[in-house]
């Protein structure tokens, strides 16, 4: 039988690749005046499930905060479009990176250890977002397990302007010419709900930093999630807690974050209509002189949309109606596509 | 008489001439890749006129990036080596395509374009030949496949990627685009047209040299097995779904640092040189792709069993798309400068091109292999080579 062999790689480079990625604390390049400073250490986290049982967790805490190193996930960053944010990343034991999801500055300053390095001692990283959305920040060092072990955080990126009355706060700047048919250009919206996704599969919270880098068989293939989550509230409490329970007040304009921090497809549905107004970080809109093809489209109340793992969309829900309105989330199997024993999770608007 | 593109000429030298015919054989020639002229890895195509080719199915070995080999089956085209997934054919619209088939394997197995009608042979016995002629369809990306006990044999590795080229490229603003200006939406024509004429991307138009395709799949060692022993039948298909546990995810058949060294899966340029990427998902599982540096355009998909292709009029921007089994989506990497590097970082003096950025599926299982071994699974690089 003929044989298909793999090409013929430098050993040394496949170990660096692999097993022992380059790790380096060097001095951030190109380095120019800042508009906004932050701080992240590594640390971990005991959060407590549905059933009451407590896993552990990493993330990243804000040293500059008292209690920062009991939120999890991450704090949320927020900026606005045109600042130079600096982070100075401390992984305090191990090497970790802070990849800025959906950001695209240059390759020291994107985290990713093949590409540039992990972060052996400090760095900080420079970057400028151009362009105001929902981002995510993450640690990209041994990303199947550093990943699913909580180091991830919400990034949103804050547009200049602002809204008006009684939607005081806009999703993102409109421009001359731009068309985005259905909606209010700019999304103006009172409240804002932010959910990110994750399902958590209990065997893998009890492996150590490096396991699975270096060729042994550690079953990170199998990936069997137990609880389920929605920005870290376990999905007995998604109901109730004001994480994830938002009130808004009735006739104003509701913006929903959603992000999938999962390794399943989610599968969100809400019983009102909404705007998909931004995905990805890139707002939904026309204007060919401006580099912009897409236009904002609707979801009708029940429907399903779907998202991809680490894909994020800006639902936009003008005028809302009284009640309570729940955003259900349900998470498949990305091989069969069968729903996760338990694979449900619900969050609220009470809009009064 | 077909007058043979400027395409053909650049890509295949003096020799195309040989092929100036209105028919064009391949059965005896094999054509070097877009990147490589002159290496010996077979990619095969022609843009002119109808094509012939000679495919052959074998059982073959396959070495994985453990150096571990499994079981699989393999298209070959007319006596160069097998490969997985299949040599890529291309083909003008409205072209013949002419496919003599014959199954080296010891299984029986069929052929089809899904999307193109009277493509398909149903049964092809060990030994057998067969051959299929039709016409292509519209310009895009398809897969042509084995569709027996459907999806097994085509996740057992009988698959490749046929593109059909556009009789008429250019939009009405004179951007060459990938599609014809009837199929193509006022969006992508309008993303075309700003290429080398906007703000947001200067630099130059997008051309046909600027391509790569991604073809994404899974390996589960224990269905190779049952494959070799010759269990596959409808028993087995039906059982498939469920029992499916991959545990190496390729690109372009390649796993990590293999796919990233690869010059026909690793996209490279300059700024202002747009890149098309032909996805297509190969595989069972749902695939996140998520690329740092640029965001994409996504500009057309089709979905599974029917083929047919729909060009988005909705053309979004995404740094993760989803890519169900089965799906093909065209997407444009545009090669901007990355846009969250502050202006007075830019263009970079102490960080050095290339600056490299890694393609990678978010569903982070997909970048193990056997259980371990990050990042040897679903990932690879492009390179920004400069200004
Ligand atoms: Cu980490
Ligand atoms: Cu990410």
């Amino acid at each position: 039988m003929p044989l298909i062999s793999r090409p013929i790689v430098d050993p040394a480079e496949y170990e660096e690749f692999g097993c022992h990625p380059f790790t380096d604390s060097p001095a951030t390049p190109d380095k120019v005046a800042r508009n906004v400073f932050i701080r992240r250490q590594v640390a971990d986290f005991n959060v407590t499930m549905a059933d009451g049982k407590i896993i552990l967790f990493w993330g990243f805490k804000d040293p500059d905060v008292s209690g920062g190193d009991r939120e999890w996930p991450s704090k949320l960053i927020r900026v606005k479009q045109g600042q130079v944010v600096h982070c100075e990343m401390k992984p305090a034991k191990n090497t970790h990176t802070i990849h800025w999801h959906g950001i695209e500055p240059s390759p020291y300053n994107d985290g990713v250890g093949h590409t540039s390095f992990e972060v052996k001692s400090a760095y900080t990283y420079q970057w400028m977002p151009h362009q105001a959305g929902t981002y995510l920040y993450h640690c990209h060092k041994n990303t199947v397990l550093h990943f699913e072990m909580g180091m991830y955080g919400v990034l949103i990126v804050d547009p200049v302007g602002t809204g008006t009355g009684a939607n005081p706060k806009l999703a993102y700047d409109p421009r001359p010419g731009d068309s985005a048919d259905g909606i209010q250009p700019g999304a103006p919206y009172a409240a804002e709900s932010i959910l990110v996704f994750d399902d958590i599969d209990p065997r893998w919270h009890t492996m150590d930093h490096n396991l699975g880098m270096c060729g042994d068989d550690v079953g990170l293939d199998r990936f069997e999630p137990k609880y389920f989550v929605i920005s870290g509230v376990p999905n007995n409490k998604t109901q109730t807690d004001a994480k994830t329970a938002i009130k808004a007040k009735v006739g104003t304009n509701v913006l929903v974050r959603l992000a999938n921090a999962s390794y399943s497809r989610v599968g969100v549905k809400l019983p009102v209509d909404a705007w998909v107004v931004e995905i990805d970080g890139r707002p939904l809109r026309y204007n060919p002189d401006l580099g912009s093809y897409s236009k904002p489209y609707k979801i009708s109340a029940n429907t399903e949309i779907e998202l991809a793992t680490a894909q994020r969309y800006a639902l936009w829900i003008p005028n809302i109606a009284a009640g309570s309105h729940s955003i259900t989330g349900t998470f498949r199997h990305w091989v069969t596509n069968k729903m996760h024993p338990g694979g449900q999770a619900i969050a609220k608007i009470i809009a009064q | 008489m077909t007058v043979l593109s400027r395409r053909q000429l650049l890509r295949y030298g003096a020799s195309a001439v040989a092929f100036a015919s209105a028919t064009t054989t391949l059965s005896s020639f094999v054509f070097a890749s877009d990147d490589e002229v002159t290496s010996g890895d077979p990619e095969p195509g022609v843009g002119g006129g109808d094509v012939e080719v000679d495919l052959t199915i074998q059982d073959v070995d396959y070495e994985l990036i453990d150096g571990s080999t499994v079981f699989m089956y393999a298209f070959c085209i007319n006596g160069a080596p097998p490969r997985i997934p299949g040599p890529v054919l291309r083909v003008r619209e409205g072209r013949d395509l002419t496919v003599r088939l014959t199954n080296l394997s010891a299984h029986a197995h069929g052929f089809q374009v899904p999307g193109m009608s009277g493509s398909a042979i149903d049964t092809i016995a060990p030994g057998a030949s067969a051959t299929i002629e039709f016409t292509v369809g519209k310009p895009g990306t398809y897969f042509y496949l084995d569709p027996m006990f459907s999806p097994v044999n085509r996740v057992l590795g009988l698959h490749g990627a046929l593109v059909v080229e556009p009789d008429d490229d250019s939009a009405s603003s004179g951007a060459k685009m990938p599609y014809n200006p009837a199929d193509a939406t006022a969006a992508i024509q309008a993303l075309f047209a700003s290429f080398g004429a906007s703000s947001r991307f200067p630099g130059n138009r997008w051309n046909e040299s600027r391509e790569k395709i991604w073809i994404f799949n899974q390996i589960d060692a224990r269905w190779c097995q049952r494959a070799a022993n010759g269990e596959i039948d409808a028993v087995a298909a039906s059982e498939f779904a469920n029992d499916f546990r991959p545990r190496y995810f390729t690109l372009n058949g390649l796993c990590g640092i293999d796919a990233c060294h690869d010059k026909d899966t690793c996209p490279t340029g300059r700024i202002g040189e747009p890149l098309l990427l032909r996805c297509l998902n190969a595989g069972l599982a749902c695939h996140s792709p998520h690329i740092h540096g640029n965001h994409v355009f996504m500009l057309s998909e089709s979905k599974g069993a029917s083929g047919v292709i729909s060009y988005n009029s909705n053309v979004i921007e995404r740094d993760v798309w989803r890519m169900e089994s089965g799906t093909i989506q065209d997407c444009l990497l545009p090669f901007t400068a990355p846009p969250d590097v502050p202006p007075g970082a830019w263009p970079p003096k102490q960080e050095k091109f290339p600056l490299r950025y890694p393609m990678h599926c978010h569903n982070e299982i997909s970048q193990t292999a056997a259980g371990g071994s990050y990042p040897m699974g679903l990932v690879t690089d492009w390179h920004i080579d400069g200004l």
